[in-house]
């Protein structure tokens, strides 16, 4: 059924096709129509699903949690402060290894207070032990929440995903989005269930831990997570099976055979980028695209196949670490390391909702290919769009 | 070194501090019962907090892989039955506060 | 229901182990213990950071023989929400979900998720230890340690009084709210009796001192529990739909001096702060007991 949806409608849709059992939400904006778009469905009696209407994102991931570990199927939404603020909860979440899947409406962190999209917020939680996966369009929205859990609760991963896409420029834009048969995707997601809060199997869960086993533990999650990138390609593959669309595994290339410069993007970024590619190609350039779908675990080895024979590489960063510069050119940097002839140059760009567009794009490229043409050598990042 | 086994989610099977509890290496005094004076009133194993006492063939019964001397059992016998002995001899009052 | 009236009655199973890692004459332990011989094992429990939360599990091992869950430090309620809306889901029926904090996961940092399942009428047990300071931690000062009281970050003795936990659980209009005490365990497994057969919200709070924290001897630690009673600072009573009954009415009052002299902590009160604490609590037990 091909619907007009913005991108918070087809996180709800996936939501109910994928028969989620318990949502813990607490409004943020603007991630909020995903929970009250869910709460209609509930009571319309369109989806069987308990919401616990917490009284902070701190514990709508602590009941996101508890329920998980008493054996339901769990989500819930959020982003920048709110993400911000359950960070501790996250952590438990994947030390404990808990397949909650998370929607976030990635937004700004304050200060300055903003409600505009950016990345810094996902950012921020980059070491939390999630799979973090981020979408260019509604369609990707939807399909990508309903692989979330089956890649979540795959029996080698058994971890958490958020699922990330972008506030106003996703979460409230309209586009046609194919919303798959309940059936189909029954299929592709039966319910798993592996309760660890179980009177009939009780285990103390999260007992103090010294350093004898806490560094095993965390040697097995950081397995489960890398495992994570290898299953993805295998859920994106029987999901392209059902549906007909593949988003590809953790990466994918756009007009990438030939290209000399290579635009590498997360996000909606991603959307904008094809079509700069599109014009360059057309005015003679030979421009590429590498789309990131997978930032944790981060894909290098997908990456340094993807980038060997650029020339060079243009990373957008819709984030900035301070005083390191944007996250994606410092794992790019990192992932290729030992191809000196592919410089990175580093361009950090739409922060707070300043808009980029394919013109911000093409003029990017052409400056790197002046600069590869005069032979500087990229600065370690650079702001651009001031 | 190998990686250890670990079960996936961080946890602990019931009951397995109890197999393991060696009190002993921490204990100071333990309680003695005078059966003639005890009534069976039980109020002692409520007041336990380490779950080391219960009647046993009409008596009452201290495990001491799980006594750790702390005294409340003997301070709130109601007949006082109970009395607090210490643990190791040698210099009277160098173990005992 | 069938109140259990004598001690001989209780259940013998140990569902909190002897081989735990709390102190000796541990207080908190203790609560524990004598609560989960009617929790029984169809019991889910989570319990913040805190002493509680890490005396009965290291490494492999474990003293819980009930599911459990040491759980982030502001959120135990929360969890147990979640915990609730998993089973119910499932139509798993006759569990007693459980979030059980210390003063500091229930009063201060626990509050704002203790104070949101509460207003939601969550179907879980909320209990309260109280030793009246953050024992786990080193036994610092809370808003539920006592005026005058001397930890280590009021050297000089708490300046301000003890936040009235109870009023303020009761404003939420929970089926049920109980204070408790280890001195009095027939009494506290009677209102855990209780409370499991209402549905809803349920609220109770344990007076369980901890030596370390009070200055006093490990063995005393169910004496001074009993003797907060007898002095009428620690009433046991229970609320159903806010009807207050009186559970306990000391067969001896004694004086709050009798009660602060043996305890470290307060040895800095002077007696006319003493005789305002005499009054406040007169008037307070004349105002509970009516
Ligand atoms: C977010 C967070 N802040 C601080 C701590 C440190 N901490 C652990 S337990 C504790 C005090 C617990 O006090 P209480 O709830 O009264 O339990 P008790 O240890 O006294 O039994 C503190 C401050 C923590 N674990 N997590
Ligand atoms: S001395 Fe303490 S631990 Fe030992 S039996 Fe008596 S109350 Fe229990
Ligand atoms: S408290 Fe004293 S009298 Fe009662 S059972 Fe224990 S030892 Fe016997
Ligand atoms: S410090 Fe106090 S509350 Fe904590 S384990 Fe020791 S006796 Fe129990
Ligand atoms: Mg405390």
């Amino acid at each position: 059924m091909r619907l007009l949806l913005n991108g918070n409608e087809a996180a709800a849709h996936a939501a109910r096709l994928a028969r989620v059992e318990v949502l813990a939400s607490y409004p943020i904006t603007p991630a909020a129509p995903v929970m009250e778009k869910i709460t209609q469905f509930i009571a319309e009696g369109s989806m069987k699903c308990n919401f616990v209407r917490v009284e902070s994102d701190h514990s709508a991931m602590a009941a996101a949690l508890g329920a998980a570990m008493a054996g339901a199927r769990s989500f819930l939404i959020t982003n920048s402060q709110g993400l911000a603020y359950m960070s501790e909860v996250l952590y438990h979440t994947s030390g404990l290894r808990q397949p909650v899947v998370m929607a976030v409406v990635n937004r700004a962190l304050a200060a300055p207070h903003s409600r505009f999209p950016e990345h810094g917020d996902v950012v921020a939680q980059e070491t939390c032990g999630w799979v973090q996966l981020f979408c260019e369009n509604n369609q990707e929205v939807l399909d990508s929440l309903i692989q979330a859990f089956r890649l979540g609760e795959d029996e080698g991963v058994r971890l958490p995903v958020m699922v990330n896409y972008e506030g106003y420029i996703q979460s409230h834009t309209r586009e046609t989005v194919d919303v798959p048969e309940q059936e189909a995707i029954d299929n592709f997601l039966p319910l798993v269930r592996r309760p660890v809060l179980d009177v009939n199997n009780p285990l103390a869960v999260n007992t103090v831990t010294g350093p004898e086993l806490y560094m095993d533990y965390k040697y097995h999650q950081d397995a489960a997570l890398q495992h994570a990138g290898e299953v993805l390609e295998e859920v994106s593959g029987a999901y392209a099976r059902i549906t007909g669309r593949d988003w590809g595994g953790a990466v994918s290339g756009y007009r990438l055979e030939d290209a000399d410069i290579v635009l590498v993007a997360m996000g909606s970024l991603v959307s904008t980028a094809r079509l700069a590619v599109d014009d360059l190609r057309a005015a003679g350039e030979k421009a590429g695209l590498l789309k990131i779908r997978l930032f944790r675990p981060f894909p290098a080895a997908a990456v340094r196949e993807s980038l060997q024979a650029a020339r060079a590489i243009i990373a957008l960063d819709k984030n900035i670490v301070y005083g390191a510069g944007g996250a994606l050119a410092r794992e790019l940097r990192a992932g290729l390391y030992g191809f000196p002839a592919a410089p990175v140059y580093s361009y950090i760009l739409g922060l707070g909702g300043r808009d980029v567009g394919v013109e911000d794009l093409a003029g990017i490229y052409r400056q790197v290919s002046e600069q590869l043409g005069s032979g500087t050598a990229p600065a370690p990042y650079q702001w651009y769009g001031l | 070194m190998a990686v250890k086994e670990l079960p996936v989610v961080p946890s602990a099977r019931p009951g397995t501090m109890a197999a393991g509890a060696a009190m002993e290496r921490i204990r100071e005094r333990r309680p003695v019962f005078e059966k003639q004076k005890c009534n069976l009133c039980r109020e002692c194993l409520f007041y336990c907090p380490d779950a080391a006492l219960a009647v046993d063939q009409g008596e009452v019964r201290v495990d001491l892989r799980f006594c750790k001397g702390c005294g409340i059992c003997a301070v709130e016998c109601p007949v006082r039955a109970i009395t607090m002995v210490p643990e190791y001899a040698g210099n009277r009052g160098f173990i005992e506060k | 229901m069938e109140l259990i009236k004598t001690l001989a009655e209780v259940p013998e199973d140990e569902l909190f182990t002897g081989g735990h890692g709390g102190c000796r004459g541990c207080g908190a332990a203790l609560a524990v213990r004598q609560a989960m011989k009617v929790l029984g094992p169809r019991t889910i429990i989570n319990i913040p950071a805190s002493c509680m939360a890490t005396i009965g599990g290291s490494g492999l091992t474990t003293a819980w023989k009930v599911p459990f869950y040491h759980s982030l430090f502001e959120c135990a309620p929360a969890v147990a929400s979640g915990i609730r809306a998993a089973l119910d889901i499932q139509g798993i029926k006759d569990v007693n979900v459980v979030s059980w904090a210390g003063d500091a996961g229930t009063a201060d940092i626990g509050f704002q998720s203790l104070t949101g399942a509460a207003e939601r009428q969550e179907n879980i047990i909320h209990v309260c230890y109280d030793n009246e300071t953050y024992m786990n931690t080193g036994g610092q000062a809370g808003s539920v340690t006592p005026y005058q009281a001397i930890t280590p970050d009021t050297p000089a003795g708490k300046p301000t009084p003890r936040k009235d936990m109870l009023a303020i659980m009761a404003a939420h209009h929970p089926p049920y709210l109980a204070t408790a005490s280890v001195a009095y365990p027939l009494d506290l497994m009677q209102k855990f009796q209780k409370a499991m057969a209402i549905q809803g919200f349920r609220y109770i709070h344990i007076l369980a001192p901890c030596f370390r924290g009070w200055g006093i001897r490990e063995d005393q630690t169910v004496q001074l529990a009993r003797m907060a009673v007898e002095c009428g600072l620690w009433q046991l009573y229970e609320e159903v739909d806010g009807r207050r009954r009186v559970t306990v009415v000391p067969e001896r009052r004694i004086p709050v001096r009798e009660y602060l002299r043996l305890q470290g902590r307060f040895k800095n009160m002077d007696e006319a702060a003493i005789q305002d604490l005499q009054d406040e609590v007169d008037r307070r037990f004349r105002e509970v007991q009516s």
